[in-house]
């Protein structure tokens, strides 16, 4: 495939969140707000094209008996740098996700990708194949918690969007919420396939 | 003392549930919770890693990470001493019970990768908690997600022999109910301890 | 050869690990003082919104803190103007209802309370979280230190009530607590001294 394929697929066909479902744990957590969305979607997405570039360009060095544990010290180092750079530029940001961004290491998505694709493909492929996954993600993230903060909130990137008399359904914001709307997404996604598959059959 | 051990614990297995609350430990949830004993086997081996995890790595962190100044090698070392007990667990689990072994497949070593378990270790160094808090909120916590995920499988058992409208079938429904769960325990929230 | 092989391993996974931990720790040294110094920035900056009349504040070291009944006291500020003690700073850290809430409160020589801010917190989004609102905060500004405060459901408050936020009673009771020990403890370690 080609180095834009690779890169497209991560965003819509393949989407690590919406279709292959793996990542679940910040995708619930992290969308109470759309500035929150976009920032672990981002950092995840730096996380992801770095581990799969190393990985890729180590694939020779890592026998395969070993490579799960090579895979994790690689992906939690370029984790902790991410946490470096976002604690020292990115102060508000930081405090926001908290501990969602060490967890980083454990989102399935990362080991998927470096399992699946980097440990076998060269550093180009391999750097789209991160890239498009990682903004497949971003993507996800933002239509969830632009659903979750308008209805939950009233607000989108923290700007008030409606008067002073519309009432937040803060259920939206609080776990149930999570559950509620990607399940609800996820619903819809499903309903929109059958239909496009029963139109063409 | 023991005041303190029953309101960490109570907290972690209720009021601020892991899975249902915390979102941690949602890929196993959402997974591995079909049927009611593969569910309560998960939740046992989590248990145990979890609070082998938190003995572990509050160690690591009170007796090499803060003496040498190295705290930001944290996240690489705890994976790491999370990583080893997985394995360990695994070859246990093979060796003593291997019907649940089998059972639980793919989702043994994807304890590893378990949010909830480097949460945790995460959380009692947050939290500052001294060793046998950090191993009770550990306990706890796994104990919570283990309710939480045999709680889930008890439903989605029942939902299985459901009739439910096609675009909902699998993940979508799974969530749905997820959520009613997740309401449920919100009602802990008014819990004075 | 199964020898041979953990032997292979081994090293490979070692200077993996190795080069990892190197390369963080150049990370480190790079990034390790602007986070100190923003966390400074960032307390700093909250001291003089509770105290806005001071201009420096010193650190002072005092007995009791972070004993027994003061457990939550982190540290006191002396805040000066000109040279002048215009009042001080407390950072307090009660335990809220997602755990610690670190809070600074601000008290002038009089032993009024000049102000509170909320620096961190794990309260709940949408409820606890409204703490850190100027609405919830500014209730404090004037009340007498002197006063235990207490918290009420709704209505008007008197000189010592505050009004909890509805929804968070938790948060509120752990800010107003977090209060009265700051109050106290200015009191009667500090405010005594200078003939109250």
């Amino acid at each position: 495939m080609s180095i834009t394929k690779e890169f497209s697929k991560g965003l819509i066909e393949e989407n690590p969140t919406l279709v292959q479902l793996v990542g679940m744990c910040p995708t619930l957590a992290i969308t109470t707000s759309v500035t929150n969305g976009i920032g672990m979607g981002l950092s995840t997405t730096a996380v992801l094209v770095g581990s799969n570039v190393a990985i890729s360009l180590l694939r020779k060095f890592v026998p395969s008996k070993i490579r799960i544990p090579a895979f994790v010290v690689i992906i939690a180092g370029f984790v902790t740098l991410i946490d470096m750079l976002i604690k020292a530029y990115f102060p508000a940001l930081s405090k926001s996700l908290g501990i969602y961004i060490p967890l980083i290491v454990v989102n399935c998505i990362i080991l998927a990708r470096a399992e699946a694709f980097a440990y076998k493909f060269e550093i180009g492929k391999s750097a789209a194949d991160g890239l498009g996954m990682g903004l497949g993600f971003t993507l996800a993230l933002m239509l969830i918690s632009s659903i979750r903060e308008i209805l939950g909130n009233g607000t989108f990137l923290g700007i008030p969007l409606f008067g002073e008399s519309f009432q937040p359904a803060l259920i939206m914001i609080l776990p149930p919420g999570g559950f509620l709307t990607l399940g609800l997404i996820l619903g819809v996604k499903n309903w929109l396939t059958d239909r496009k598959k029963g139109g063409e059959a | 003392m023991l005041r303190e051990i029953i309101v960490i614990a109570l907290g972690a297995i209720l009021v601020e549930n892991f899975v249902l609350v915390k979102f941690l430990g949602i890929c196993p949830f959402l997974g591995v919770s079909k049927k009611i004993e593969t569910a309560l086997g998960m939740g046992m081996a989590v248990t145990f890693v979890m609070a082998m995890a938190s003995a572990i790595t509050w160690l690591v962190q009170e007796y090499i990470l803060v003496p040498f100044g190295i705290e930001y090698l944290q996240t690489i070392a705890f994976i790491l001493v999370i990583a080893a007990l997985v394995q360990f667990v695994e070859m246990v689990l093979q060796k003593m019970s291997p019907g649940l072994y089998q059972a639980l497949g793919i989702y043994l070593p994807l304890i590893t990768t378990n949010c909830a378990v480097l949460g945790v270790a995460l959380l009692n160094v947050q939290k500052e908690y001294n060793f046998i808090n950090s191993v009770v909120y550990g306990t706890s916590a796994a104990l919570g997600f283990t309710l939480a995920i045999v709680l889930f499988a008890g439903i989605r058992e029942r939902l299985e022999l459901s009739d439910i409208p096609k675009p909902l079938q699998g993940f979508p429904i799974a969530l749905i109910t997820a959520a009613l769960l997740s309401i449920a325990f919100l009602g802990f929230q008014g819990l004075k301890l | 050869m199964r020898k041979n092989e953990i032997v292979d391993f081994g090293w490979r996974l070692f200077i993996i690990t190795f080069s990892v931990a190197l390369i963080l720790a150049v990370g480190n040294y790079v990034t390790a003082d602007k986070i100190e110094r923003l966390n400074i920035q960032l307390q700093d900056e909250a001291r003089k919104s509770v105290l806005p009349d001071a201009t420096e504040f010193k650190n002072i070291t005092l007995e009791g803190i972070g004993q027994e009944e003061y457990k939550m006291v982190q540290s006191v500020y002396e805040g000066k103007k000109d040279g002048a003690t215009v009042g001080y700073t407390v950072n307090v850290s009660p335990n809220g209802f997602g755990g610690a809430i670190d809070m600074i409160v601000g008290i002038d020589t009089d032993g009024k309370i000049t102000g509170i801010k909320i620096v961190n917190s794990s309260e709940t989004a949408g409820l606890g979280s409204k703490a850190q609102e100027p609405e919830f905060e500014n209730q404090f500004r004037g009340k007498d230190a002197g006063s235990s405060l207490k918290v009420i459901k709704n209505g008007t408050p008197r000189e010592d009530e505050i009004v909890a936020i509805s929804g968070a009673t938790i948060t509120t009771n752990a800010v107003t607590d977090g209060v009265n020990t700051a109050a106290n403890f200015i009191r009667e370690n500090l405010l005594k001294v200078k003939g109250e």
